[in-house]
């Protein structure tokens, strides 16, 4: 008797602490993988959203690890575990897409946060447009030289979505200046040390004729000036650009080596996060995060647009101190 | 001289082809020996030159397609472009002597650039208490991370008889996850002025890691050609069981050719985080398999106990040259890739032909 009497307090206990966890709202955040430092700031800023520390969010982050099947398993986990909201950076733009389809199906919203899916099964999507990075960057890069003289580009892996629409912003800044010729154009894999190697050897092949670098991430910019430096030129005598800012960029941009333009990664997964709370709770909530008093151009629109467009800000020396004061 | 290259090949009583710098002695001292010479003779230097004229002849084409190719400048980049590879391809060339592989070389990179970065930078919160440490410090430990993943992966391989595609493999792994772990995913910056000497100072305008290639490829050259140590390794990789009943510790041969190849891969993650002035948690990724390549067409056989450290390093050139020139050139990086794939495969069929036909 005094034993069932135990067993019934405890089972009694059980459903009391399941019934308290399942008012929190659990969000599945699924990176497409962990591994640099963007996706690194991506996920702290979703730990650091304040209905994850006040407790009213319980989230938890999936490793995408750069595999699309990785990525498609997880979603069938928390479809299987009744997650209340997935947010979803995709590794593939089209590989994405049926694990998405897969858990409308099981009715539950996903939010797209910083890499796109061909799906329009999206609840929303918070994200940079890379097109306008592209650009930017270009632009900067074009304007130092005084849209005149020979540069080179350096470019993402060869059909990645960031690559893609980059480039076409780089193009698009470039017809600008038609007076302006591309001497180079390769892919460094989004790679330091490749970026370094590459621009070593540009830098023979084109005896003092190189005047701007358009690196389509910050990355790939930091092994150019590394080149440069080891070639014993004059980093500042160059135009450099890059896109990200990562911390090593802020730095040498406020030393004055290169320009970046910043990706704010806080605000895609914070914006996301509140999309995704938003929808699970039916549309019963608030957003709390401050990066929509910050971006009064992405205005909230009481959660119901399709697209939030994060804008992109470029690193200057005026702001590059506030910037590098929010890293560690 | 000679004499020291005739009298251990019988000891051993086996296959072993000794490294072919004193085998080009030892023939050019029997030539008068009679017909069987002959035809050695030719075998020899198709196998000892052959690569190193495919290298010259790679030269020779591309100094006639760029104009900067055989320039001062370019000869310097190309150098420092392959001294990464070398140092690790070297540590490679004794474990494949040994019938092993190493597919950790890349992460270890990785693990050892980023930890002994950590101890070389200036900035307060990616560096260890206490850095910016002595350089000295930062290179003892970035080799010290390589040798205790070597001596991992080779107490795996000697002591457990995991296949050495397997322990390594599992090393790759770890290694790169400890680096991720250590650095929290993101780059070490700000290393010491003393620190990044090591990859981008010169003595005499050659560039620093050059001279570490240099030296890592004549001791290594010694350890192989002149050193019973050297003997054992070609002993236990052309026939495991000879070498064991013949009273060598094969165990501990092919512990040690781990714990080489470690430690050189902990060096050549030195090498690349003064060289990019940053620890890289990404660096490195895909490295073994240069690393693998550039043995493979220097001539050492996978299946143990034929190679040359020489054929290496001419392995690594081939790479480093191919890949400035068609650079130069402005070729793809994509032609590239097709390139050294073929160049791979017909390597390896060259050496097929040279020992079982023709």
């Amino acid at each position: 008797m005094k034993k069932l009497l135990i067993a019934l307090a405890s089972a009694t206990a059980l459903l009391a602490t399941s019934a308290a966890a399942q008012e929190k709202i659990k969000i599945g955040a699924a990176p497409y993988g962990l591994n640099a430092e963007f996706m690194q700031i991506w996920t702290a800023a979703l730990q650091d959203h304040p209905a994850v520390k006040s407790g009213e969010v319980e989230l938890t982050v999936f490793d995408g690890r750069y595999d699309a099947l990785v990525q498609h398993d997880q979603f069938k986990t928390m479809i299987t575990q009744k997650y209340n909201a997935i947010i979803f950076a995709p590794i593939d733009v089209d590989a994405g897409a049926s694990a998405v389809q897969s858990a409308v199906d099981a009715g539950i919203p996903v939010i797209g946060s910083n890499t796109r899916v061909n799906s329009d099964q999206l609840t929303s999507y918070v994200g940079s447009d890379d097109t306008v990075s592209g650009y930017l960057e270009a632009k900067s890069v074009l304007d130092k030289i005084g849209c005149k003289g020979n540069v080179v580009i350096i470019e993402g892996p060869v059909g990645q979505s960031a690559q893609i629409q980059r480039l076409q912003g780089n193009k698009k800044a470039l017809a600008e200046c038609p007076d302006v010729k591309v001497l180079e154009d390769q892919t460094a894999n989004w790679s330091r040390a490749e970026a370094q190697t590459l621009m070593e050897n540009w830098l023979t092949a084109h005896p003092n004729q190189i005047n701007g670098i358009i690196g389509q991430n910050d990355e790939m910019a930091l092994g150019a000036i590394e080149a440069i430096k080891a070639a014993g030129f004059d980093v500042k005598s160059f135009a450099i650009a890059g896109i990200d800012g990562v911390t090593d960029a802020l730095r040498a941009a406020k030393a004055g080596e290169m320009t970046s333009i910043l990706q704010d990664a806080r605000a895609q997964a914070q914006g996301a996060l509140d999309l995704a709370i938003f929808n699970a709770k039916k549309g019963n909530y608030k957003p709390e995060s401050d990066i929509w008093t910050t971006y009064k151009d992405m205005p909230w629109n009481d959660g119901k647009d399709k697209t939030y467009n994060v804008p992109w800000t470029p690193v200057t020396t005026e702001n590059v101190d506030q910037l590098l004061s929010t890293r560690k | 001289m000679p004499n020291h290259s005739s009298t251990y090949q019988p000891d051993q009583g086996q296959r072993v082809r000794p490294a072919a710098e004193e085998q080009a002695v030892s023939v050019s001292d029997n030539k008068s020996a009679g017909g069987w010479f002959k035809t050695e003779q030719r075998r020899l230097i198709v196998q000892e030159y052959g690569i190193f004229l495919a290298f010259l002849l790679l030269v020779i084409i591309l100094s006639f397609s760029n104009e900067f190719f055989l320039t001062g400048g370019n000869i310097s980049n190309v150098l420092l472009q392959t001294s990464i590879n070398g140092v690790l391809a070297i540590g490679m060339t004794f474990v494949i002597l040994t019938r092993g592989i190493d597919l950790s070389v890349g992460s270890v990179v990785a693990l050892a650039g980023i930890v002994s970065a950590s101890f070389a930078t200036t900035s307060e919160t990616a560096g260890v208490i206490g850095s910016p440490y002595p350089v000295a410090i930062g290179l003892l430990v970035g080799v010290l991370v390589g040798v205790v993943c070597g001596s991992i992966s080779g107490a795996i391989v000697s002591r457990f008889s995991v296949p050495a595609f397997v322990a390594t493999l599992g090393m790759l792994s770890a290694a790169r996850g400890m680096t991720l772990i250590y650095g929290g995913g993101r780059p070490v910056p700000a290393l010491t002025p003393a620190f990044r000497w090591i990859g981008t100072g010169d003595v005499f305008g050659i560039p620093a890691p050059v001279i570490v290639l240099a030296v890592v490829f004549a001791v290594s050259w010694w350890i192989l050609n002149r050193t019973r140590f050297g003997r054992y390794i070609y002993a236990v990789g052309g026939n495991p069981h000879a070498a064991k009943t013949s009273g060598i510790n094969t165990d501990r041969i092919r512990f040690t050719v781990y714990v080489i190849s470690g430690g050189l891969a902990g060096l050549a993650g030195i090498l690349l985080s003064a060289r990019t002035g940053s620890g890289l948690p990404q660096a490195g990724v895909a490295y073994e398999l240069d690393a693998i390549a550039a043995v493979v067409i220097g001539g050492t056989s996978l299946s143990g106990g034929v190679g040359r450290v020489t054929g290496t390093l001419i392995g690594a050139l081939i790479i480093g040259v191919m890949n400035n020139g068609l650079d130069l050139m402005g070729i793809q990086s994509y032609y590239q890739q097709v390139l050294k794939g073929a160049l791979i495969v017909g390597a390896v069929m060259l050496d097929q032909k040279r020992n079982f036909g023709a």
